[in-house]
């Protein structure tokens, strides 16, 4: 782990905070432009109770999608035509204990964990949490998400995962 | 006409009064009240669960010595692990001393399986091999009365690949059990001559509804083109702004245009139930690439049913076998009237090439977990008519395509040489639930 930088810290926090509130409003056009446009949206699946999956290509995961497949999540929320996702369950996602953990060149590399607080009438309130790791990449806009993998520590999930509870 | 038998609480339960069928009147109803009713519930663990060959797991996933794979069968926590000559064994997962659990993951490797409790150790073959203490503990006499081995199932087979237990002496053989649905399960089983593999990666899902709901909606091809609208407008968006093609691109004129393609429902009696529609784009299926090698092992009547159509698979009580655009086992378990266990896993023939195999899993993310753009509509549509079944005196009437419903094979069923006992062209059909509720009531009414 590299040393304590103040203002790359505070840099990664609020664009992972942004993403949080991006998410928790709905605002899925200015949440989805947080993503490089060779972005990479992973959530593992496990594969024993002792270890995730760690090939995509060869395993089955959650979620593993590029651009093209957030971009398609956000079409299915908004068509309001997916029975599971309307009405959409209200969220909050608490994003903490936020690290950088390595630099590469132009890329980012931080940790961080997360809960997430969600209600609908049927379910009522669920919390789901695990481990973010994400690569960010200085971009011409800015800081950008090069790359998330998103650990989900439930294995036996009620309701729909998607991108807006996780 | 007194029926009564009881349920496990003591609750009378009348299994017959919750269905309707008079074939010679054109009527098949079902009580709605069959979902939620606690006494319906308990006489189920009984004499459904209790009683039938239950799916535990695939080979693939216990290859070696001390591979074992734990779940339940209705209630009972059960688990199947190979012995050291090869054998798939089947124990109640109970320790012979008091009962504790024994294993402590889903899935893993134990030659010898130790109780935490108090250290009791037991073989892959169900032997005790250590009672802790035991010479100072027990006179030889008390030990020699003492059962210590673990207690097996009542029976444990393997179909193909997939292994099934049952826990009623009296179930007769797995292969009589599965009777006509074999051909089909084979249309799963034998994708590739090397077998195959359920891929690493699975996932557990909750839904808030009866089991026989999603008995009922594996078999239901009506909702199809409303609950998955979402999934194939979804796709056809994501296709168009990546460009998708060939093999990438999911085939979804079994859902979009369902009346330009063949489709169909079979009764396979036995409460085995299938339905099938031929797919589209051909070429976009996993096995395309793969159509030569198939002809050379098997019927062209079967390959074009490998190839060229998807079917859903429902066996007997809560198994399905599904091979649309990916391959899915998928296994539900009854905890409570209206709280279900889900299990899915990807299945896919050893050996496949690179691109197809990614495909495979990207298709199967797509539809088959509880993270895709598909079960959660239908784990909404099931909790929704779980919910609404509650709301007192309502029936059911399965009567949805009842006029074309024929008795025998039709000519996809010939093409593939199978014993079906009614047909029905056209796969939004209701009358292969036929298959599964005279199967439930036969059990259910059997003391
Ligand atoms: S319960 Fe297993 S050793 Fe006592
Ligand atoms: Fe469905």
């Amino acid at each position: 782990m590299i040393p304590f930088d103040a203002t790359l810290t505070a840099e990664a926090a609020d664009l992972l905070n942004r993403e949080a509130y991006l998410l928790d409003r709905r605002q899925w056009d200015d949440w989805i432009a947080l993503y490089a446009e060779d972005a990479v949206y992973w959530a593992p699946a496990f594969a024993s109770d002792d270890e995730m999956t760690d090939d995509p290509d060869n395993d089955v995961s959650l979620l593993y999608m590029d651009r093209n497949g957030l971009e398609a999540r956000i079409f299915r929320i908004e068509s309001g035509d997916s029975y599971a996702s309307d009405p959409l369950p209200w969220t909050a996602h608490l994003v903490t204990n936020i690290l950088v953990t390595d630099i590469r060149g132009d890329q980012i590399d931080v940790s961080a964990s997360w809960l997430v607080h969600s209600f609908k009438r049927i379910y009522g309130s669920i919390q789901r949490g695990g481990l973010y790791d994400y690569t960010l990449r200085r971009e011409a806009a800015g800081l950008r998400i090069a790359r998330k993998k998103i650990m989900v520590f439930d294995d036996r999930i009620t309701g729909p995962l998607d991108i807006y509870n996780i | 006409m007194e029926k009564k038998t009881l349920g496990a609480k003591g609750a009378a339960c009348d299994p017959a009064s919750y269905i309707d069928d008079r074939p010679g009147d054109g009527v098949f109803r079902l009580r709605r009240a069959v979902y939620g009713d606690p006494a319906v519930f308990e006489a189920e663990l009984d004499r459904i669960f209790g009683r039938c060959w239950n799916y535990i797991c695939h080979e693939s996933q216990i290859t070696a010595p001390g591979d074992y794979f734990a779940t339940r069968i209705g209630r009972h926590p059960i688990f199947v692990i190979r012995g050291d000559d090869g054998a798939p064994r089947g124990f109640y997962d109970s320790c012979a001393h008091r009962g504790t659990r024994l294993t402590r993951r889903r899935k893993g490797n134990a030659r010898t399986l130790t109780c935490r409790y108090h250290g009791w150790c037991f073989n892959a073959e169900g032997r005790c091999t250590l009672v802790r203490g035991g010479d100072e503990g027990y006179t030889r006499e008390a030990m020699a009365a003492l059962d210590t081995d673990l207690r097996p199932i009542a029976g444990l087979d393997v179909y193909k690949g997939f292994v099934f237990g049952c826990l009623d002496d009296a179930a007769g053989s797995l292969g009589d059990f599965l009777g006509d649905v074999r051909p089909f399960i084979d249309l799963i089983a034998d994708q590739s001559p090397q077998g195959m593999e359920v891929l690493r990666g699975d996932s557990t899902y909750m839904m808030k509804a009866n089991w026989k709901l999603q008995t009922e909606n594996s078999t239901d091809g009506y909702h199809v083109a409303s609950v998955h609208r979402n999934f194939a407008t979804t796709l056809g968006y994501r296709e168009q702004i990546s460009g998708a093609d060939g093999m990438a691109k999911t085939e979804a004129s079994r859902i979009l245009d369902l009346h330009n393609i063949g489709s169909g429902g079979y009764d396979l009696a036995g409460g085995h139930m299938i339905n099938w529609s031929d797919r589209g784009n051909p070429r976009a299926a996993p096995l395309w690439d793969s159509r030569d090698e198939l002809l050379k092992h098997h019927s062209e009547g079967k390959v074009r049913w490998l190839v060229e159509r998807g079917q859903t698979v429902t066996v007997f009580p809560n198994l399905l076998l599904n091979d649309v655009a990916s391959t899915c086992i998928r296994q539900w378990r009854p905890l409570a009237p209206d709280l279900t266990e889900i299990d899915t896993w990807c299945l896919a023939p050893i050996g496949e090439g690179a691109e197809q195999r990614r495909a495979r899993i990207r298709k199967y993310e797509d539809f088959f977990f509880p993270s895709s753009l598909a079960v959660p509509d239908d784990v909404s549509a099931m909790e929704g008519a779980h919910d609404g079944s509650l709301a007192g005196g309502g029936w059911s009437e399965f009567a949805l395509s009842r006029h074309t419903m024929i008795d025998g094979p039709d000519d996809a069923a010939r093409e593939l040489g199978v014993n079906v006992r009614t047909s029905n062209p056209g796969r939004e059909s209701e009358t292969p639930f036929y298959s599964f509720y005279r199967e439930w009531l036969r059990r259910m009414e059997r003391p």
